[in-house]
């Protein structure tokens, strides 16, 4: 999970690692997702989510399709 | 004691250590913080990275637990005067939050190495316009979580 500057430096990497092009965000979906994930990881209480859970966490910052599901 | 009990102190142990220490604890150094025996505490750490939340070296001694790695990364994040390393930007960005502090990222981009500096302030990200690339589909981050 990398940080780029633009999309053509993604399609470099890709191209340079002979990747196909994966899934993307922004940054702001980045730190959204992060907090959703770590927020609560020093809470005593804290689980690690379900399948069904991170799944919700994904499409709450607008991560959905095939791409990221974590079942199948 | 029974293996939740144990795991809860050890995961305590380990992102206490993290936090305070800026570094990993060794197996040695866990087993005599939490009077266990050693093997006790490698068959902890064996279940911890079963989460894959934890990822143990060959020698059994820790190297990730998310979103800290135990060796340096291409992702330091410093808050207020300590430092330590993140896994991936995903977990750079972790740091802050799982603290709940402000912070600045020391990123760079993946492609061309151009410095990315991002800061967390009270809650709000700001830094240079990014991309997050993910090049693992979300059911394969773990068949080969170094790369992915």
């Amino acid at each position: 999970m990398l940080l780029f500057r633009s999309e053509p430096h993604v399609g470099r990497w890709c191209a340079q690692w002979n990747r196909p092009r994966g899934g993307t965000l922004n940054l702001e979906q980045g730190w959204q997702l992060a907090q959703e994930w770590y927020g609560d990881r020093l809470s005593p209480q804290w689980r690690a989510k379900t399948v069904v859970e991170a799944e919700a966490s994904f499409a709450a910052i607008g991560l959905v399709g095939e791409f990221w599901k974590l079942a199948g | 004691m029974e293996a939740k009990a144990v795991d809860r102190s050890l995961r305590r142990y380990i992102y206490r250590h993290f936090i305070r220490h800026g570094r990993a604890p060794l197996v040695k150094e866990i087993a005599a913080a939490l009077s266990a025996p050693m093997r006790q505490v490698r068959a902890g750490l064996k279940r911890l990275a079963e989460t894959h939340a934890f990822v143990l070296q060959e020698t059994g001694e820790l190297w990730r637990a998310a979103p800290f790695s135990a060796v340096p990364t291409s992702f330091p994040v410093q808050v207020g005067k300590r430092r330590w390393w993140a896994n991936c930007i995903w977990d750079a960005l972790g740091i802050p939050a799982m603290l709940h502090r402000d912070a600045r990222i020391d990123a760079s981009c993946g492609c061309c190495n151009h410095q990315m500096v991002l800061h967390v302030t009270n809650g709000r990200l700001s830094g240079p316009k990014g991309i997050i690339h993910i090049a693992v589909p979300a059911r394969h981050w773990y068949d080969d979580i170094v790369f992915t």
